[in-house]
């Protein structure tokens, strides 16, 4: 269970980053700051998965890492399982797997090590852990490349390993920023499959993605990020019923528009 | 906190570049540098005392005996020539015809009948470094005036028994109380620290951007972040892996300067320093150790402050060079004839360093001095230290 509450961060900005025209449009531009993420509200039940849309800049990365304890927002609450992220940020952090959008591996470790790292980090005992990789191999099809350095990856064995890696410790919420961004097909598949595996288990995932089709096969909540603002949060019926033929391309497009004349919509 | 380091170890170890930098440079490429530059010098001051040096004399009959030590010295071979001014002597050397000129007056001959002062004129380039030609040149006229002297007071009818005291009066014996291990530390102990000390820095450098800077620019940072480890935890894992490259990189320098300097002197027979460096206690190899240490702190926290700084490689690169430099400033300062070990100068960072491990390769070295650098280094780089914990929980440097 994932609540979060009014959420907001802003960024200083510094004399030499001169505002382009577009960013003077944008309301979130001030002389002094960038107000990032203004008014961001949803909740996510067990078992269930979120997916979150929005515009390229739109503060889905920075939400996410708010959520991930990675940025400590200037206002506003998350509540994962009851505890509160911001008060307590390390328990929460045992708690969540998180796998951020432009994330990396150590290249000169192999993907065991990579993995075996993070669960160490998590403070897993050997015994634990060399199971729960295996495990995890098993899972995502990767025992062919477990001792192979990250350097000498494939983009999808990359990602394997770092999804991998995000849910080694067994985190009770998992947090995907654009997973299946750049991914060949097959990869993708493997992705999702892994995805409903989770939801299976009753574990929520919030993911951010770009693809609608993603959202209609899996989701079962969606929320829209416009301008910082969480301009739609509800179930996907809800959503899709946004537009006329319940298509998902034009209920997106549908709340995009209605966003400016309804400011601070909830 | 060790588990971190334990990972960034095993990644170092794995990572070729740090392996050339850390070990290959020092072990290999130091002496060979040091071989070369020793060999070309050796060679240069070899070929520059050899050089004949064309000259022409003007007047030289006025002097005969001179003309004559000049001629027949090996070094100086004559060149005939008309001209008598001093302009056209100097138009004529910046011409490359010949490289002195010895001008003497014509009247030098009545002027040493009636005792009396006469000025001669050496005309040469004396820009040149190595300079031997006059040094050849004054030896030469060291004797003709010692002749002369002789000459005019046994005209004057001085005792010829007596003329060596009247000439040089006083004779001076040198007795040097400083032990030969002073006398070297006072030339090469700066030395020793000018070398150590930046390979500290050389060594920690690439590490420590691989790990701020290159963490940022693959993207792992962020995951490392939110792992339930204290980020203390984690800027100490990383400082210490950066302290130990470095210190490495500075000991397997020493023990490579050793070695290779064992091999030379016994191939060369310097008994002398094998003498001096074997009078150097373990004690004191461990003070100069422990100097090292907190030194080898301060930059490893300043290069990480730096490196964590930095959104990728190329901008810690960037940032780090003029760092390098502001370094050499205080290890130059040390090395400065005439600069001393007190209480002002044993409280400025680097410098003091740099002449306390001067003062332990000497053997007088004073143990308050030497706790009170230590003490002041230590504090620097806790300060530095805390200063890297506080660096890395800010948002606006993490995620810029």
């Amino acid at each position: 269970m994932i609540e979060i509450k009014n959420l907001q961060k802003a960024f200083s900005l510094t004399k030499s980053n001169k505002l382009s025209d577009t960013e003077k449009q944008d309301v979130r531009y001030s002389n002094k700051q960038f107000l990032s993420v203004r008014n961001v509200s949803f909740h996510c039940g067990p078992g269930e998965v979120l997916g979150l849309l929005g515009p390229n800049g739109a503060g889905k990365t920075t939400t996410l890492r708010m959520l991930s304890t990675a940025l400590k927002p200037d206002d506003g609450s998350v509540l994962i399982n009851g505890v509160d992220v911001l008060k307590e940020p390390v328990k929460a952090r045992k708690q969540i797997g998180f796998l951020s959008a432009d994330t990396g591996l150590y290249g000169k470790l192999t993907a065991y090590e990579n993995i075996a790292y993070f669960g160490r980090l998590h403070g897993m005992k050997e015994a634990a852990l060399k199971q729960r990789i295996d495990e995890l191999f098993t899972m995502l099809n990767m025992h062919d490349f477990a001792n192979r350095r990250a350097d000498n990856m494939s983009t999808g064995m990359k990602q394997k390993t770092a999804i991998a890696r995000a849910v080694v410790h067994s985190p009770k919420v998992v947090i995907l920023d654009e997973p299946t961004t750049g991914l060949d097909i097959m990869t993708v598949q493997t992705v999702l499959d892994f995805i409903k595996g989770l939801k299976a288990a009753g574990t929520p995932v919030i993911f951010s993605t770009h693809h609608l089709d993603e959202v209609a096969s899996l989701c079962d909540r969606v929320v829209v990020i416009d301008k910082g603002i969480s301009a739609f949060s509800g179930s996907l019926a809800e959503f899709s019923a946004l537009s006329a033929d319940g298509d998902l391309r034009d209920a997106f497009l549908a709340v995009l528009q209605q966003q400016p004349t309804e400011q601070g919509a909830v | 906190m060790w588990q971190v380091y334990l990972k960034e170890l095993t990644e170092l170890m794995r990572d070729r570049k740090t392996l050339i930098f850390v070990i290959l440079l020092p072990i290999f490429i130091f002496p060979v540098i040091f071989g070369i530059m020793g060999l070309v010098l050796s060679s240069t001051t070899a070929k520059a005392m050899q050089e004949q040096h064309k000259y022409v004399i003007v007047n030289g009959e006025q002097a005969p005996e001179f003309a004559e030590a000049l001629f027949y010295h090996k070094n100086f071979k004559k060149v005939e020539t008309d001209l008598k001014d001093p302009a056209e002597l100097i138009a004529a050397i910046r011409a490359g015809d010949f490289a002195v000129a010895v001008v003497i007056p014509d009247d030098f001959k009545d002027k040493q009948h009636a005792v009396e002062q006469s000025q001669w004129q050496l005309i040469y380039n004396q820009s040149s470094q190595l300079d031997f030609m006059s040094r050849y040149f004054n030896e030469l006229l060291e004797n003709y005036t010692g002749q002369l002297q002789r000459q005019s007071l046994s005209a004057l009818g001085v005792d010829p028994v007596k003329l060596t005291a009247i000439l040089k009066p006083v004779s001076v014996e040198k007795v040097d109380t400083a032990a030969k291990r002073e006398n070297l530390g006072e030339k090469f102990g700066a030395l020793i620290a000018y070398i150590l000390i930046p390979l500290c820095l050389l060594g920690a450098s690439y590490p420590a951007i691989d790990m701020g800077a290159g963490e940022k620019e693959r993207g792992t940072l962020e995951t490392l972040l939110i792992c339930p480890v204290s980020r203390s935890a984690i800027v100490l894992g990383k400082f210490l892996t950066v302290l130990s490259t470095g210190l490495a990189g500075a000991l397997i320098t020493v023990a490579s300067f050793g070695i290779w300097g064992a091999v030379i002197g016994s191939f060369a027979g310097f008994a002398v320093v094998q003498e001096a460096m074997g009078a150097i206690s373990a004690p004191e190899l461990l003070m100069i150790f422990l100097m090292i240490v907190p030194t080898s702190a301060i930059f490893a926290s300043l290069l990480l402050a730096i490196s964590i700084y930095a959104k990728t490689f190329k901008e810690a690169q960037n940032y780090m060079s003029p760092l390098t430099i502001l370094m050499f400033v205080p290890l130059a300062a040390a090395m400065m004839p005439g600069v001393e070990l007190t209480t002002k100068t044993a409280l400025i960072p680097v410098m003091n360093v740099a002449l306390a491990i001067k003062e332990l390769i000497k053997g007088t070295a004073d143990g308050g001095m030497i706790a009170l650098i230590f003490g002041a280094t230590v504090a620097l780089a806790a300060a530095l230290i805390a200063f890297c914990v506080h660096w890395f929980q800010q948002e606006k440097v993490l995620f810029r």
